[in-house]
């Protein structure tokens, strides 16, 4: 079953388009990779798809039900959650704080909040700095303080934007190793990432978008190998033919 | 001894400072500054709701005094109602206010929405100062109104010595401390300390950052505006400089800035330290260098914003629980031996 059907999706700023007639479908369970150069339009995509703003033109549906233009809090509560490409913890507060906050989404007393909140921590065996203050972490447990406020609001599919970005190798393989296992509970992923080696390691199937357009979709090989993406991301002259 | 006794203790012994405080303090300057004092706690950390936990920075609650007030007097003087009940209907009226000044300026960022609401307040004050007759209410313009001390007694809000205002402004402290700790570990609490930190995450996670933004505000003016009556009673004489004056608003940001604003214990620290420096520079500088005290809160100002960005109430926090933790050690090996 497609948990997320987006079809003719558009998107203008004024005179330009950041994202143009893009179709996207994610059948539950997957994890759909979301790649292209810079500034091809990835995190527009997802911010419309998030609900921080309309799309100017086509359909999104989630769950079968249209979602163009719901509030970001409304989507929280019916399953469909974000991550910051630029995490955004509230720095002044603890760890499990954070969490706390996400967890209010799906109760209203603090006690089952807390406890919520220390099971997901628990879960990316995170629980030990649940007493640091989020402005102290280092930039990878921001990146896992991001998903685990996230989780705490029990989503049905989970939007990442670049949750790998700045983080040292190890670390990579530590992050790719968490989404399988969100995957493996059942959470379907959207993931936007610029390390290839990670997405690749990842995906089940990548979309590659430039100048807003889908320009190839497939299994990670045939991304690859595509002649269309090798030309968006190196240029025309390394294609070799 | 555990630490959450030792708290309770704590808490305890203050509270009965509290109470026992008019026996020892006789003179009525003081008692009358004390009053003030409580006063100015209440109405920080009415403030605090909004200007602490939602992370804006409200420069206009002495409108809400006002309202209060003022509600409350023209009710009791024309029409004979209880001040008790005219405390509520102002209240009520002062949350009516507060949503539809925070519906179109909770968009606005940081100085914009500061300026908005002291354009609002000082607004309402120019009306205020210009108006007789609004309807079937008196007003009575930059003469204020005053009510005389004819039937005093606790129906009517009205008493001769100083000690019934005390305990009265000493209840609704109380009440008004023991709310906000509820609502800082409520989902509210959660809600607006998220959305005032990090707004897009927030809404990310849930939460309808500007819903809880009014809910706060409504509450906030509300409760205000009960001290607006408190303090009509107390005076006995309202006018629009008295009570709808800028003083009055910037004041309650000194005292939560300084004391340390988003916090419980901020507001409180902020007016035990503050107040006897503005009431006391008003005795001895009052007719040499009257405006004194603000000269004298500036300072402190810059001076904790550079050492104490969070308010003085963090080091004493921090100082607090390490007493405790003392304490609590101490009682342990006590226990050991």
């Amino acid at each position: 079953m497609k948990i997320l059907d987006v079809r003719e999706m558009t998107k203008t700023f004024g005179g330009l388009t950041a994202v143009d007639g893009l179709g996207i479908e994610i059948e539950t369970g997957q994890i759909l990779g979301l790649i292209g150069p810079n500034g091809a339009g990835k995190s527009t995509a997802f911010n419309c798809i998030a609900g921080v703003f309309p799309p100017t033109g086509g359909e999104i549906y989630f769950n079968g039900e249209k979602i163009n233009g719901v509030k970001p809090w409304t989507l929280c509560r019916k399953g469909l959650e974000r991550t910051f490409q630029i995490v955004k913890p509230f720095a002044s507060k603890s760890v499990l704080y954070n969490v706390m906050v996400g967890a209010f989404a799906v109760t209203d007393k603090t006690a089952e909040a807390e406890a919520e909140a220390l099971a997901v921590l628990k879960s990316l065996h995170f629980e030990s700095r649940k007493d640091v203050r989020a402005g102290n972490l280092t930039i990878a447990d921001r990146k896992r303080l991001e998903i685990a406020r996230a989780l705490a609001t029990r989503p049905k599919i989970l939007l990442l934007d670049e949750v790998m970005a700045g983080l040292r190798p190890a670390e990579v393989d530590e992050m790719v190793a968490i989404i399988k296992e969100l995957r493996d509970r059942g959470i379907t992923i959207f993931v936007i990432e610029h390390i290839m080696r990670a997405i690749m390691a990842l995906s089940d199937r990548i979309v590659v978008i430039h100048f807003g357009r889908k320009i190839a979709e497939g299994t990670p090989d045939a991304v690859a190998s595509d002649e269309n993406v090798i030309k968006a991301y190196l240029g025309e002259e390394y294609v070799v033919s | 001894m555990k630490p959450e006794k030792i708290n309770r203790i704590a808490l305890v012994l203050l509270s009965a400072a509290a109470l026992g405080l008019p026996l020892v303090v006789r003179s009525a300057t003081y008692l009358h500054i004390l009053v003030l004092l409580y006063f100015y706690a209440y109405l920080t950390t009415c403030w605090n709701l909004v200007g602490g936990f939602a992370g804006v920075l409200p420069l206009g609650h002495a409108a809400f005094v006002g309202i209060g007030a003022y509600t409350s007097t023209i009710l009791s003087l024309q029409y004979g109602v209880s001040p008790w009940l005219g405390m509520i209907v102002g209240g009520l009226l002062a949350a009516g206010v507060g949503i539809l000044i925070g519906l179109p300026t909770f968009k606005l960022r940081g100085a914009y929405f500061a300026l908005a609401t002291i354009a609002f307040s000082e607004g309402l004050r120019v009306m205020v100062e210009n108006i007789d007759r609004l309807g079937p209410f008196t007003i009575n313009g930059p003469r204020g109104l005053q009510i005389p001390p004819l039937d005093t007694g606790l129906t009517n809000f009205m008493f001769a010595g100083k000690e019934p205002y005390y305990y009265s402004i000493l209840v609704m402290l109380a009440g008004v401390l023991f709310l906000t700790y509820r609502i800082s570990r409520s989902k509210l609490g959660y809600a607006l300390n998220a959305g005032g930190e990090e707004p897009e995450a927030a809404m990310a996670l849930g939460i309808d950052v500007a819903r809880t933004k009014l809910i706060a505000m409504a509450l906030s003016s509300f409760l205000t505006a009960l001290a607006g009556t408190f303090y009509a009673q107390f005076t006995l004489y309202i006018h629009p400089k008295s009570i709808i004056s800028l003083d009055l608003s910037f004041e309650i940001a000194f005292i939560a800035l300084i004391g340390g604003r988003g916090s419980i214990a901020g507001p409180v620290l902020g007016a035990l330290l503050l107040r006897p420096v503005s009431d006391f520079s008003r005795i001895y500088f009052g007719d040499t260098l009257p405006g004194m005290h603000l000269i004298i809160f500036g300072v402190v100002l810059i001076l904790v914003m550079n050492f104490q960005p969070r308010g003085l109430q963090e080091p004493l926090t921090r100082l607090y629980q390490k007493v405790v933790n003392r304490l609590f050690h101490w009682g342990a090996l006590e226990a050991a031996r």
